[in-house]
């Protein structure tokens, strides 16, 4: 037995080393049958086997099997999956990682289904659909839910500092002396003697709670940590977006903002980067060691979760230009090539962004579903929880987003800023020294 | 044999009559803090596992359980509804307790078995054989181990899958089942201590070697075998990446692997500590008391391995 | 080559006493012992040695996972020498491999001393094992959550007893410690289990000579416990040094290389290159690299140690 075997091995391995890997391309199409869908949040996994079993009473002949898996281990799996066969039939997609799938053709270009099924694209909210439309021109995936950043403010410690919750909706910021923001970060900011940050004596050395709390350096693209506010005083992240091809980090604009960010923790007004290695920024919010956090819509249930501290959402503070900015990131559902079951795929994913599923999500108040109908539905839902989320949508229909930096190589642009931005924002170096990273960052691109 | 167990109990019984009890005391208060540093992160273990997980944040610094509650244990059984779960601040990701434990038991026993049982093998003929070339391909076997995981994780991961096996029992196993670098090493080391002189006799009187494996080697280092299997079975009960990348359905799906729904779900998230400290609990409470009914053993076939 | 000289040595030292055809008979038992390697050797060649050759080829080529092999000849080698960031991680791995040798051992053979002499309770035995119970990556979540410099609960022992707290993972002169600490805590128990397994098989006759002799506790150590010891402390330093370059886990779910790139060790690196930024092909090389290291580090040890020898012949 164990000689079959061995001699099985010995042919599979040398069938290995002689054609690599080759794709499984043929598929015989059928609507009918089993497929397979992948998600990360767990959260969402009820509303989403919702959606499934619905899908399967329509279609009698498509049953959805839904795997859930963790962020941690959501990509290095999927990858995996790719290269071995095993790759789910749909899954959940993120824009920091779509550019590659498509370069590398794991994932179905879905333009003709959805010319020929009539898919209404302006029903996304704005920009959310043209996301999806990669390099080449064709689209890989239909648009699922958004996020935006919003500042998660502790309530009992807003009324002991004597500010008031409406001051909170009106805070502007600018890189030179921070504005009304840094004001107000600075009186939550409370040492061990109880001084205030912006009274005499306060002790910068010995912190007990942080006017703003802080989750990293924030890599290449700071989504919850500094692009709020950098991206408010007109700067960008890349030429264009999507598929820009230069990164702007040298800008003397961008590095001002990123002084001024890390000159918070040299105040004593945010925890210094060292500090912030450890516990979640969420949890250490959560244990009363800062006041406000800004972080993003899809940390809603967490902060609003834990029990024994009130917390409010206000909108991200109005920059130098007159207007908020916030991140846009958007998600959403994709087709792998290798799938066996290209019909069944598709109209599980055009049920995916359809109203009738994006409503049931809306329903569970978890996320923003793309849909702009399901959207208002599920701010309404979350009002029924007992939470405001206007500071989100808010900026949806202001249209004070932008998008999440999509361009090529984005794996490897995150390896080269995460230690250069842990540099700037710990102290160790000033942000001029972005000015290096940023050429770095553009070699790739050459 | 005999004498050896007859001689082993003097040196402790004069050790005892030592007059240095300043030095035992100081002794006695190392091997407590040893144990204090072991034991103390187990009770913030547990007093995790005993807390509602979202009021662990405001409580971060009490000893004792923050909101007493069994729910975290529940979550881990899968009793627990999403919404109950959800309500305490958990993870409301469905998982098969009993099945992932089924599934650990049948990887981690298989392969404990093989690997330790194939590499005595193996060892005996590195250690007690002479043939040519025994030292040339020990080191190459030796070399594996400096191999980096990461390295051979992917070709092996192809390998299962032109197989046909992913997602399959005998596809988790067979890396591991053949031989571990590890137990060849460790065996070898003990074979190598071994006297030569029972052995020889036995060759005298004409016995083959597959008797003397089995009859007279197997038996002398029953004690290094029990620890090394008990060793590598820990290890595999704990084993991660690869069950993890070639087990990926359910019904193969290991305990270290569908425990990890309790760890942090979405970007920048915190995990459901309360679970996957009860989870860490209960995960190791197999192995614990595979410790406890052979742990004694262990100790006392360790006196009577008696090595000349 | 001198390993097996010695053996020979050793072999006709034995048989120059009594029995002279029980070592003749010995020199030729080929057969037999390919008998006894076999189902270790199709481990060996299908899951150590193929994948390591394909590896290698790849070391030569640019691969993103997805599409297919392209040949770059030495390229990768070339670029990976002109890398500050694997010099810095072959110096980071260094620390730590340190560290965490001088820590483990050190504690290690001070425990399994103290397990032998003076407790031989299974119990304690078993309760020193407890850490290894839990998996590397939970040891590290639970490190890193309990270390944290904000809410963690060492830190506020650290407070309440009136020292500064400390950024343990945080700051770049305690990432490596912490990191080192931690596996400590997590095999410091099971090292000490091997070497005590191997204390146990120490004679007692020769502890009782030694006695008679008048030889003081020390002496006694020095002279008779760590030479007969040598095998199993051999065993134990070439695993812990080869695990130790190998460091992972840890590393992964705690500073992910950061701050900075004060953890950015090796492995870590080679898993960075290879996985995330999915250039296969320049961590493959990497991956050579680290083996040949490695096999250097391994063959020196074998070397100046003599493990293959035990003083017991």
């Amino acid at each position: 037995m164990k000689k079959s075997l061995g001699a099985v091995a010995v042919a599979a391995a040398m069938a290995l080393s002689l054609s690599a890997c080759s794709g499984s391309s043929s598929s015989e199409e059928s609507a009918t049958g089993e497929i397979s869908y992948w998600l990360w949040d767990a959260n969402q996994l009820p509303a989403y086997q919702q959606c499934a079993d619905d899908f399967a009473q329509a279609n009698p002949d498509i049953t959805v099997k839904i795997t859930q898996r963790g962020w941690d281990d959501y990509w290095s799996t999927l990858t995996n999956g790719f290269v071995g066969g095993t790759a789910p039939d749909v899954f959940t997609n993120h824009l920091g990682r779509y550019g590659e799938l498509a370069e590398n053709k794991q994932l179905l270009a879905i333009d003709e289904a959805v010319e020929k099924d009539n898919i209404d694209l302006s029903a996304y909210n704005e920009g959310l659909a043209d996301l999806w439309v990669g390099q080449d021109g064709k689209r890989y995936g239909l648009p699922k839910d958004w996020d935006t950043i919003g500042l998660f403010y502790n309530k009992a410690m807003l009324s002991s500092a004597g500010i008031t919750e409406d001051q909170m909706k009106d805070l502007t910021w600018n890189p030179e002396d921070g504005g009304s923001y840094e004001k107000v970060i600075a009186h939550l900011t409370v040492d061990k003697n109880g001084k205030r940050g912006d009274e005499p004596g306060f002790d910068k050395n010995n912190v007990d709670v942080y006017g703003l709390g802080l989750n990293g350096g924030g890599d290449s693209s700071g989504q919850t940590e500094w692009s709020y506010l950098t991206n408010t005083t007109g700067w960008s992240h890349t030429d264009k977006n999507p598929w820009g091809t230069t990164y702007n980090y040298d800008d003397p604009k961008f590095q001002e903002s990123m002084d001024w960010f890390a000159g918070l923790a040299d105040k004593g007004y945010m925890p210094k980067l060292e500090t912030t290695v450890g516990a979640s920024m969420a949890d250490t919010f959560a244990a009363g060691k800062s006041a406000i956090n800004a972080h993003g819509s899809w940390m809603i249930g967490q902060y609003t979760g834990y029990k024994g501290i009130e917390v409010g959402i206000a909108p991200t503070p109005v920059g130098p230009e007159g207007e908020r900015a916030s991140m846009f990131n958007g998600l959403a559902d994709s087709i792998w090539a290798g799938t066996e079951k290209k019909d069944a795929a598709i109209k599980w994913v055009e049920y995916l962004a359809s109203a009738d599923c994006q409503d049931v999500v809306a329903s569970q108040a978890v996320v923003f579903p793309a849909l702009k109908a399901s959207s208002d539905k599920a701010a309404v839902a979350f009002q029924a929880k007992g939470v405001d989320v206007t500071a989100f949508t808010e900026h949806v229909k202001n249209k004070t987003t932008f998008l999440y930096p999509i361009t090529d190589n984005t794996a490897k642009v995150k390896g080269i800023m995460e230690p250069a931005m842990d540099a700037v924002v710990s102290g160790k170096a000033p942000a001029s020294s972005l000015t290096q990273a940023n050429e770095q960052v553009n070699a790739l691109f050459k | 044999m005999s004498t050896t167990a007859r001689r082993a109990p003097l040196p402790a019984a004069t050790r005892r009559r030592r007059p240095f009890n300043a030095r035992r005391a100081g002794a006695w208060a190392l091997l407590v803090l040893a144990i204090a540093v072991s034991v103390l992160p187990f009770l913030w273990v547990l007093r995790t596992a005993l807390s509602t997980n979202n009021a662990l944040a405001s409580n971060a610094t009490s000893l004792l359980p923050a909101e007493f509650t069994l729910g975290a244990f529940k979550r881990v059984f899968g009793l627990q509804s999403p919404a109950e779960a959800v309500a305490e601040g958990g993870s409301g990701a469905a998982i098969d307790f009993w099945l992932y434990l089924r599934n650990s038991i049948i990887f981690s026993s298989i392969t404990t078995a093989g690997a330790v049982f194939f590499s005595a093998m193996a060892a005996y003929a590195f250690s007690r054989l002479r043939w040519k070339g025994r030292n040339a391909v020990f080191s190459l076997f030796l070399g594996t181990m400096l191999v980096p995981p990461i390295f051979t994780a992917l070709p092996n991961f192809l390998l299962i899958k032109n197989l046909d096996l992913l997602n399959t029992m005998l596809g988790l196993v067979l890396p591991y089942v053949f031989m571990t670098p590890f137990a060849i090493f460790f065996l070898r080391q003990f074979f190598l201590n071994m006297s030569r002189e029972v052995e020889e006799a036995a060759m005298l009187d004409g016995a083959k070697h597959l008797r003397i494996f089995f009859q007279i080697v197997l038996p002398n280092a029953a004690a290094p075998i029990a620890t090394l299997a008990l060793l590598t079975f820990i290890g595999q009960w704990n084993e991660y990446f690869w069950p993890l990348l070639v087990a990926s359905q359910d019904d193969v799906r290991v305990l270290q692997v569908g425990l990890g729904v309790f760890k942090s779900q979405s970007p920048q998230g915190a995990p459901d500590w309360s679970g996957l400290m009860a989870a860490t609990l209960i995960s190791a409470l197999p192995v614990l008391i595979l410790f406890a009914a052979f742990g004694k053993k262990i100790v006392n076939s360790i006196g009577f391995s008696g090595i000349k | 080559m001198t390993t097996l000289a010695k053996h020979s040595r050793s072999a006709s030292a034995a048989s120059a006493s009594p029995k002279p055809q029980g070592s003749h008979r010995r020199l030729g038992d080929l057969k037999i012992a390919l008998l006894f390697i076999a189902p270790a050797m199709i481990g060996f060649v299908f899951f150590y040695v193929l994948p390591t050759v394909r590896g290698i080829y790849l070391s030569f080529t640019e691969y993103n996972i997805l599409g297919d092999p392209e040949w770059v000849g030495m390229d990768n080698y070339v670029a990976i020498a002109a890398d500050p960031l694997f010099w810095n991680s072959l110096a980071v791995t260094g620390q730590y491999v340190f560290l965490n040798i001088l820590l483990q051992t050190a504690l290690a053979l001070g425990l399994a001393l103290l397990m032998h002499n003076v407790a031989k309770s299974t119990i304690i035995r078993g309760t020193l094992l407890l850490p290894y119970l839990m998996s590397n990556v939970i040891a590290a979540l639970l490190w890193f959550w309990m270390l944290d410099y904000q809410i963690g609960v060492v830190n506020q022992f650290i407070e309440w007893s009136g020292l500064p707290r400390v950024a343990f993972f945080g700051s770049e002169a305690w990432a490596i410690p912490t990191q080192a600490l931690i596996n400590t805590w997590r095999h410091m128990g099971y090292t000490a289990l091997l070497i005590f397994a191997g204390l146990q098989a120490i004679p007692s006759h020769v502890y009782e000579v030694a006695k008679l002799d008048g030889a003081s506790a020390f002496q006694t150590f020095r002279k008779i416990t760590i030479p007969l010891l040598r095998p199993v402390l051999v065993l134990v330093l070439v695993v812990t040094v080869i695990g130790s370059f190998q460091v992972f886990d840890t590393v992964a779910v705690t500073t992910a290389g950061g701050p900075v790139n004060a953890t950015r060790v090796i492995q870590y690196y080679i898993y960075q290159r290879a996985f995330t930024e999915s250039d296969f092909g320049y961590g493959s090389a990497i991956a050579v690299i680290l083996f040949l290291i490695l096999a250097l580090v391994a063959f020196i040890q074998m070397k100046f140690l003599k493990g293959n020898e035990s003083d017991l012949d």
